[in-house]
């Protein structure tokens, strides 16, 4: 049973990982503009369907770099267009559009692509388990947390140390005074806007290679990346990396136990938090804590 | 907008939109199709979104080549028939709220619905109080035409029960006794694992298993327990984007090498989407295109991919079919609309060639009201032939009354209104 227990929370770690990449470009979309990005998870999928038709041309992994890229410009594109003019606005209103956008984007990929699910390839080198022992961890899933691991080292090191990440920073903080002080806003958010999108391009093609592609396949991994954002605090990034964490291991464990219980644990987490501690885990300081 | 961000603000805002997920559903849009002058309307609700989103549109695109077939041939009772389609987004509340529309607002003759079997049970209860007649085309859990069978009531696929009953010999013959299962935690998969666990049980085996929720998407948590139970067979018992993800999954962690596959459904849509070496096992098939010495399955096969573009027409694309065309049935039978007169009509009632599409007696039982058809036990290869749909070998076909426990077991007591 022990071993069960630790081979849960092993896998855990590894499912939060996934769900950290997901919340990450939520979080910073959420920090500095006030958008919940309700569309985050159709980003998502868009990432695994880009991938899908360029995976036969290019290969996949420059595929892995090409798709959230493109994902990335539409974002950016959409941030431009339809998003911006709302900033001004409560955040209800870009919350709404985002929920419109949302079925919009469902719909484009279940009319191009179809509602059946479709194979995305990943090279047979890395999708075999790397021992018997610990079958559950592929190559790919290796790869999986090597990637994550590497985008939110990247993040952290961009955010600390760049002059454009201390400036998201700042506005995350205090958007006027930054704005104040010369630094052009409207860039800086549809930057933001683009990086954040580009993540969930990237955790696209990741999941894709890894279930599948589906026009719905964002919205059942949407969930959890909001709920980590609140358990680990709204504004943190670290805090966003533990709250996926938390709520992976939590799942894993709990299916040892129960699983039914599997889904529901995270949200009893949630109201936990939210009821001992309204700001998260480490939502005290603000962003970077 | 104040600049300064307002942690608190925003997780209060956050929180709200969490809450406002669940609401995704009603909102869903619907999707109606052309009206013409008087016509009988039929009424599907069915997941269009959703992880069943494959099957139901199969089902629809079934159900309208039955549509466009019936009108060519005179309509029902002399009047066109129209199809009006909701998205049901595969959640009760929503699935049921859709139902009262069509009925209150549209009048509808008939109500079909749904491929989740939660959703389809709760129809039934809608309908069965509105005196509406309704065909459940795929919602498999027994109950609807069981112990909660209604008058009202007409169920095209099997029951969980028969499908378990057919394959589970199978299963216990060439993989052995020790089987774990992974279920979708719903009425649908409480019944079939129920009916599952009644055969091993009785065969003297033993079981593992875990009732997950409907939306896992993730199922490495599950497959590590199975592996440490070390079954001689994995009923997955999943449907649809749940079962093709788990099966993914399966492979990837190499355990088509330590344990065999097999279960209950199976279905076409999902064959298509996993990988080769998840094609195996033993499963149920409740419709197989792939019979060339019946010239209607032949006939409905190539129709289905004419319209569609499909490499072949599914077991979902069959029960839309059926369901159009028993409906025509019922009324013209009983030269009516009404649904009680519908309801006796039907009852017992055989299906023509071109409605069945497959050999043997098929129809509907006096006293459940369940369709009687064969079911096609079947083993998943990888495509053979360049046919991308030649992907099962029908190993055995049973007929749907061998495999369904006799009425007086079933629980059903139908009791028909008195006016």
């Amino acid at each position: 049973m022990l071993t069960l227990v630790l081979f849960n929370v092993f896998n855990g770690v590894i499912v939060g990982l996934f769900y950290v990449l997901m919340a990450l470009g939520l979080a910073m979309i959420l920090n500095l503009s006030g958008v919940i990005n309700f569309a985050h998870g159709n980003f998502l999928a868009l990432g695994g369907y880009f991938a899908f038709l360029l995976v036969p041309y290019i290969g996949f992994w420059a595929a892995l770099v090409a798709s959230p890229l493109i994902v990335g410009v539409i974002g950016l594109i959409l941030e431009r267009t339809i998003i911006r003019p709302l900033y001004p606005r409560d955040p209800v209103y870009s919350l709404l559009l985002t929920f419109g956008l949302a079925f919009i984007i469902q719909d484009l990929c279940r009319t191009a692509w179809g509602p059946n699910a479709l194979p995305l390839t990943v090279p047979a080198s890395i999708n075999q388990p790397i021992s018997t022992e610990f079958f559950f961890l592929t190559g790919y899933r290796l790869f999986i947390i090597g990637i994550v691991i590497l985008a939110v080292v990247a993040l952290f090191l961009f955010l600390r140390h760049s002059r454009m990440g201390m400036r998201i920073r700042a506005g995350t903080l205090d958007l006027e005074t930054v704005a104040a002080l010369g630094i052009n806003v409207r860039l800086l958010r549809s930057f933001n806007f683009g990086l954040g999108i580009f993540l969930a391009g990237l955790a696209g093609v990741l999941a894709g290679g890894q279930i599948g592609l589906n026009p719905n396949m964002g919205d059942d991994l949407l969930m959890p990346a909001f709920i980590a954002i609140i358990v680990g605090g709204v504004g943190s990034m670290v805090g966003t990396l533990l709250g996926g964490l938390i709520i992976g291991v939590a799942a894993g464990v709990t299916t040892v136990f129960y699983p039914s219980g599997s889904e529901v644990v995270i949200y009893l987490i949630m109201i936990l938090v939210l009821l001992l501690r309204p700001r998260g885990l480490l939502g005290e300081e603000g962003m970077m804590t | 907008m104040g600049s300064r961000s307002a942690p608190g603000m925003a997780r209060r805002t956050l929180v709200k939109a969490g809450a406002s997920l669940g609401a995704i559903a009603l909102a869903a849009p619907s999707i109606i199709k052309a009206r013409g002058e008087e016509p009988v309307r039929i009424g599907f609700v069915d997941p269009i979104t959703g992880i069943y989103s494959a099957f139901a549109q199969s089902e629809v695109n079934g159900a309208k080549l039955a549509v466009e077939d019936v009108n060519k041939k005179g309509g029902i009772l002399g009047r066109p028939v129209e199809l009006l389609v909701e998205d049901s987004a595969n959640d009760v509340g929503t699935g049921v709220q859709k139902a009262l529309k069509l009925i209150n607002r549209d009048h509808v003759s008939a109500i079909f619905g749904d491929v989740n079997s939660g959703i389809a049970y709760a129809l039934s209860q809608v309908t069965n109080e509105h005196k509406v007649f309704q065909i459940v085309p795929g919602g498999h859990t027994d109950p609807i035409t069981g112990k909660d069978c209604k008058w009202n009531v007409f169920r095209v696929c099997n029951t969980t029960s028969m499908d378990a009953n057919a394959v589970s010999g199978e299963l216990i013959k060439r993989f052995g006794k020790k089987w774990y299962f992974i279920t979708p935690d719903y009425a649908y998969g409480q019944t079939l694992q129920a009916a599952f666990v009644k055969n091993l049980k009785e065969a003297g085996g033993e079981y593992q298993g875990d009732m997950l929720p409907l939306s896992t998407t993730d199922f490495s948590a599950s497959l590590i327990k199975a592996r440490a139970y070390g079954p001689k067979v994995l009923l997955n018992n999943m449907g649809g984007l749940a079962q093709v993800n788990c099966m993914k999954q399966f492979v990837q962690f190499g355990l088509d090498k330590q344990m065999a596959l097999g279960g209950a459904l199976y279905e076409l849509e999902s064959l298509y989407s996993v990988p080769r070496e998840a094609l195996t096992g033993w499963w149920d098939y409740e419709w197989w295109w792939n019979q060339p010495d019946v010239p209607a399955a032949m006939a409905f096969n190539d129709l289905v991919k004419k319209a569609y573009n499909v490499p072949a027409a599914s077991a979902r694309h069959w029960f839309g079919w059926v369901g159009v065309h028993s409906v025509k049935l019922a009324a013209e039978k009983a030269k009516s609309l009404d649904a009680i007169k519908m309801a006796k009509a039907l009852e017992g009632e055989d299906l023509p060639d071109e409605v069945k599409c497959q050999k043997g007696r098929v129809y509907y039982r006096e006293g459940d009201h369940q369709l009687m058809a064969n079911i096609f036990v079947g083993t998943p290869h990888p495509a053979e032939g360049g046919n991308p749909a030649n992907l099962v070998t029908v190993q055995s076909i049973v007929p749907g009354d061998k495999a369904a426990l006799p009425v007086s077991e079933t629980g059903c007591h139908m009791t028909w209104p008195t006016a």
